[in-house]
């Protein structure tokens, strides 16, 4: 809201200037900063015109001599309403205008100038001018510009915080400047007179209309208001109407309560009806739109139809105009959720529906009641005819008991009751102080932020400034209960801390997808957003995949060709949010190197090395690689493979479908693991310690030859069984796969490197040789695996 | 005696040139079975007791001292040739920049989030998950935002089709979750992801981090919240930095402060990120509101407690000097892999 500094002036007496009051204000929780205007200039002195001559280089400027009363300045200017007599400001060399521009001494078109004749724009006094700036003929010269402007205004704009709707008006604001300067504000000059009762109100929704003044004002004049009243309504940004119109704002700017002027010669049946609309009751309004209403919006109606939406905005046709001469002034104290609700469907917001949201106080609603009649009747003329008050018995003063000790055990910090009342006292509050250590606090309507002990004790400290409160670091506030917080799991630092130890980089992706963007993942939503802003915020991503795939995409038309991408984030699906780990991979696993090229070790992800990844990172040996049973539709169907822990799937990993990844030459590996199941299971789950062995181990190598058609998965299956039983064969792995004709048809061969060793002494060739025919025994018996010659 | 003295001398000499082919023949020449120097002991047996000591001991030590000799100048021919030999493998150093293995990065809002967790357990903090799909009760009502509240202006809300769910907007919603599930003291943060439904531009975007802040207990005092604060900032950027806290409002807290702090990049004076301030907002904080205790069913009178909220993104941007917030989402490995 924009205010004006010279009318905060008005209502308190205060001596800061622009700058200083609004750090005071800001400091005080009313953030407020310098809009425009004031004297925002050094060295501008008042001078006068004694000589215009045409510049002899130029048609459109010309050479003024200039005089401050002592001195004669030579000024080209360029400003087609300079003449001869005018008192003007000039800016002198050194001076600074608006801008930092700072006034030289300059040859224009080979002519000296000694400093520049101003406009009002060049000043910061108007948003633009057409020319310089001409003063009162009487105003001294070689005077500073700004002691001789001295109402020259600056308007401030001020940001509330939601709950402090009271200092939407310059009395607000006024108030809070009194509050921390302790001073009493003026306000003006209030007038109530007896005024004759006439029932025309009917006030059906009770709940939402807790207090409605209606006052009918007739014979008024409808004209243009005086300048006094338009010329803060600019100031303020309000557009000037008409008197009538602009008595209410101005009362509204005022006082902060908002008003409305009805022509009372539109109501039909003479009659003012709060009520709630019917379904698909139209009004049409002040903004040239037709509303629809229905049962939740309340409304102010005559005997027949609506005349405004309460507290939102008025009717067309019931509006003030330059021939209305009867007038019905409103002045009302509505719910502030309907107003909101309302405003908010209709999708308008107004001065009044602002400040009705945030509150309105019914004293207030009184005050500015008469303040505007008061107003109307000096400006527009009239009679007051009839006035009736609509008020209910609950309208009273919230009453709150403040317990001295209560403000320390908050804060940390002493302040004594005395300070406390005075603090309080000066904000409008009544304190009754006769029991000890309490104070009863009787608070104003127009602080409805006000309402309990808590609340006063922030006023307190408010006032008294946050800075006093002490910064307290050697504190001994105690750690949580541990037991019944879900803990976070080292596991999830340990994955992402082995995938970067590996090379991958951490993404950050939305965690919305596009619907479209699904199907070509062949995933499925399970959460739609109702109110999405654009497609892109559609659905909640039910895999960590899209957002990667945009990311690989992304940095594959940036001519990176090395991705290797991991994402912790939720994903959300038909088992809910999760907190998931992808990893996405393509390209070359190292980038090329010069030392390298000789040997030509310039190999690509694919389903092995991914593999081999995935059980590097994964906490312990009890994490296996098997069969995908339910592999995801995004997987080719032959290169998938599924995480286990003990049984249970935690993840799986596979080979995208070449549809999926579009045009790339290779494979894209991802892999999706369910970090929150994982941290279930593993939860503090240790890997003990192994003993090392004493005594050598034997290596051989052997190679046999398989039936395709026999799964590998029963081969380690054998080793395991074998290991497992405690013999010496203590370690195995495949080093190569081996196709070939010369093995026969649907063969392949397998080669296999074995460690030996004995716990307690060192082993000789008889005994290795012997267990490695039991294990070819067994691989022949079993699988009619042979060894190969 | 002087026959041992000449012996050793010569034998010295010819070390002092010898190569290393040379020296096994001059150990032979000298100290071998038939060497000059053994040959002395072989004349022994012509002199007197008296004769055969001092001889014999003199032998010794010449013998001693060649025999060092022969080892020293042994040892400086090998390192010579050491020396030459790694003189020779020099390599060219330009070229070991270029490694094949580029390490992996965390990504900037998780290494910052890291960074302040960890700062937040060393003073005590532990750390909550919660959950980003939340209802109205805890995101809103429980925290003192009823319905219809213009509070709620502030916080354009994602709401999910045909259920009651909506996207948190604020991590505070766990704060209700903490204390719905323990009891006090409490002493929590809640780092994690919360969504706003505005368009996307430099500044703005639909998700962003925010670490909460909760602590509650019975003798809490704004003036700990001051404490822990500044502690907080004075680590995270490692300098005592000055902190203003200006009266500020949220709904569930009261009273409620917006905290400054001392342009980190301008130190005050006064730059184009600080608008010329010198200051910075970073963080908006206060006392827990009785009506949140009350909505936990915690006893307002008893208790007191503190909660802060501060956004990860605007730390980091400020910290990194970043500044278009969409570029932390683009995940550009250029990007990436700078942090």
């Amino acid at each position: 809201m924009k205010i004006s500094y010279n009318w905060l002036k008005d209502l308190v007496d205060f001596n800061l200037p622009p700058q200083d009051l609004c750090k005071m204000l800001t400091f005080l929780g009313v953030e407020t900063s310098v809009v425009s205007g004031g004297t925002n200039w050094t060295n501008v002195i008042t001078a006068k015109v004694l000589d215009k001559q045409k510049h002899p280089n130029s048609d459109h400027l010309s050479i003024c001599k200039v005089n401050d009363g002592t001195k004669d300045y030579q000024i080209v200017c360029g400003a087609p309403n300079v003449a001869v007599g005018q008192t003007v400001p000039l800016a002198l060399i050194g001076a600074k205008l608006p801008g930092d521009f700072v006034i030289k001494a300059s040859k224009i078109r080979g002519v000296d100038s000694e400093g520049m004749i101003c406009s009002q724009e060049e000043l910061g006094l108007a948003a633009h001018s057409d020319g310089i700036m001409v003063l009162d003929e009487k105003t001294l010269l070689g005077k500073k510009l700004e002691d001789v402007l001295t109402d020259i205004d600056t308007i401030l704009e001020i940001e509330i915080t939601t709950n402090r709707g009271d200092c939407l008006s310059h009395l607000g604001v006024a108030r809070e400047i009194a509050a921390k300067l302790q001073k009493i504000p003026t306000i003006p000059e209030i007038k109530t007179s007896k005024i004759a009762e006439k029932t025309l109100l009917d006030i059906k929704a009770k709940d939402l209309c807790t207090r409605y003044i209606g006052c009918h004002i007739t014979g008024v004049k409808v004209a243009p208001s005086p300048k006094w009243i338009t010329d803060k309504l600019e100031v303020c940004g309000i557009k000037s109407i008409n008197n009538i119109v602009d008595i209410t704002n101005y009362v509204m700017l005022e006082l902060g309560h908002p008003l409305h002027a009805f022509d009372a010669s539109t109501l039909s049946g003479k009659k003012v009806v709060v009520r709630r609309a019917e379904a698909g009751e139209k009004i049409a309004t002040l903004d040239g739109k037709t509303h629809e209403l229905n049962e939740k919006d309340l409304i102010i109606a005559d005997a027949s139809k609506p005349i405004a939406i309460a507290g939102v905005i008025g009717g067309e046709f019931s509006s003030i105009k330059d021939t209305t001469t009867e007038v019905f002034l409103e002045a009302a104290v509505f719910n502030p959720g309907s107003v909101r609700k309302t405003a908010r469907k209709l999708n308008i917001s107004t001065d009044a529906s602002y400040r009705y949201e945030r509150g309105t106080s019914w004293e207030i609603a009184e005050t500015a009641s008469w303040r505007a009649l008061n107003l109307i009747l000096e400006l527009a003329g009239g009679r007051a005819e009839f006035r009736e008050d609509y008020n209910i018995d609950e309208n009273k003063r919230a009453v709150i008991t403040l317990r001295v000790e209560k403000v320390s055990k908050l804060l940390g910090y002493d302040i004594d009751e005395k300070t406390i009342a005075n603090i309080l006292r000066f904000l409008g509050i009544e304190i009754d102080s006769k029991v000890k250590d309490v104070l009863i606090a009787t608070v104003p309507s127009y602080r409805n932020d006000i309402k309990e002990e808590v609340d006063l004790i922030e006023e307190i400290a408010r006032i008294d400034g946050y800075d006093k409160i002490p910064v307290l670091t050697d504190f001994s506030s105690a750690s949580s209960e541990k037991n019944k917080l879900e803990e976070p799991c080292r596991l999830i630092e340990n994955l992402d801390t082995s995938l970067t130890g590996l090379g991958f980089c951490e993404a950050m992706n939305y965690s919305f997808c596009e619907i479209k963007d699904l199907d070509k993942f062949y995933l499925n939503y399970t959460y739609k957003i109702a109110n999405p802003i654009s497609k892109e915020n559609e659905v909640l991503r039910p895999s960590l995949l899209p957002g990667l795939m945009k990311n690989f995409n992304f940095n594959i038309g940036q001519a990176t060709t090395d991705i290797k991408l991991f994402e912790l984030g939720k994903i959300f699906d038909d088992k809910g949010e999760r907190k998931v780990l992808g990893i996405l991979m393509a390209g070359p696993v190292w980038q090329s190197w010069w030392k390298w090229e000789s040997s030509k070790i310039n190999p690509v992800f694919d389903f092995y090395f991914a593999g081999g990844i995935i059980s590097n990172i994964l906490p312990s040996k009890e994490f296996m690689i098997s069969d995908n049973r339910t592999p995801a539709k995004y997987f080719h169907p032959g290169k998938t493979a599924a995480i286990v822990y003990h049984g249970k799937p935690v993840g799986q990993f596979g080979v995208l479908r070449p549809d999926v990844v579009g045009d790339f030459d290779g494979e894209v590996i991802y892999a999706e693991i369910e970090v929150e199941n994982i941290e279930k299971v593993y939860k503090n789950k240790i890997n003990p310690y192994e003993h090392i062995a004493k005594f050598p181990s034997v290596k051989r190598d052997i190679s046999v030859v398989a039936d395709k058609s026999v799964k590998f998965e029963k081969i380690e299956k054998i080793f395991k069984n074998i290991m497992r039983d405690g013999g010496i064969l203590k370690d195995w792995s495949l080093f190569s796969v081996y196709e070939s004709e010369k093995l026969g048809d649907g063969k392949i061969s397998y080669s296999f490197r074995l460690s030996y060793r004995h716990n307690d002494k060192t082993l000789n060739d008889n005994e290795v040789n012997t267990d490695i025919s039991k294990l070819l025994e067994k691989l022949k018996k079993d699988l009619g695996i042979t060894l190969r010659n | 005696m002087n026959n041992i003295e000449e012996i050793l001398k010569e034998a010295l000499d010819k070390l002092q040139s010898a190569q290393l082919a040379d020296i096994e023949n001059i150990k032979v020449e000298y100290l071998g079975k038939k060497g000059k120097i053994t040959e002395i002991l072989k004349t022994l047996s012509s002199l007197s007791i008296e004769e055969k000591k001092k001889t014999g001991s003199a032998v010794n030590e010449a013998k001693i001292k060649l025999n060092d000799a022969i080892e020293a100048k042994k040892k400086e021919i090998s390192n010579k040739i050491l020396e030459e030999k790694m003189k020779n493998e020099k390599v060219d150093i330009s070229t070991a920049f270029s490694f094949s293995f580029p390490k992996g990065h965390h990504h900037i809002i998780s290494k910052t989030i890291k960074d302040m967790s960890d700062i937040f357990v060393s003073l005590g903090f532990d750390v909550y998950g919660g959950r980003e799909i939340e209802t109205d009760w805890y995101n809103f009502e429980a925290l003192n935002i009823p319905k219809d509240h213009p509070a709620r202006d502030t916080q354009d809300t994602f709401y999910l089709e045909n259920s009651e769910y909506l996207l948190r907007t604020q991590t505070s919603a766990a704060q209700i979750h903490i204390m719905e599930e323990s009891k006090p003291p409490i002493k929590v943060i809640v780092p994690g992801r919360v969504y706003r439904n505005e368009a996307t531009d430099a500044s703005h975007s639909s998700i962003f981090h925010q670490i909460e802040g909760l602590v509650v207990g019975e003798n809490i005092t704004f003036s700990e919240l001051k404490g822990t604060l500044q502690l907080f900032i004075n680590r995270l950027f490692g300098q005592e930095l000055d902190m203003r806290f200006r009266p500020s409002h949220f709904q569930f807290t009261e009273p409620s402060a917006e905290v400054d702090i001392k342009c980190v990049l301008c130190g005050g004076k006064g730059c184009r990120v600080c608008k010329g301030s010198g200051w910075l907002e970073v963080l908006g904080c206060g006392m827990v509101h009785p009506n949140v205790f009350r909505a936990v069913k915690y006893d307002p009178e008893k208790y007191t407690g503190y909660a802060f909220g501060l956004g990860v993104e605007r730390f980091a941007m400020l910290k990194y000097g970043i500044d278009d917030m969409r570029v932390l989402f683009e995940n550009d490995l250029r990007v990436l892999r700078q942090f």
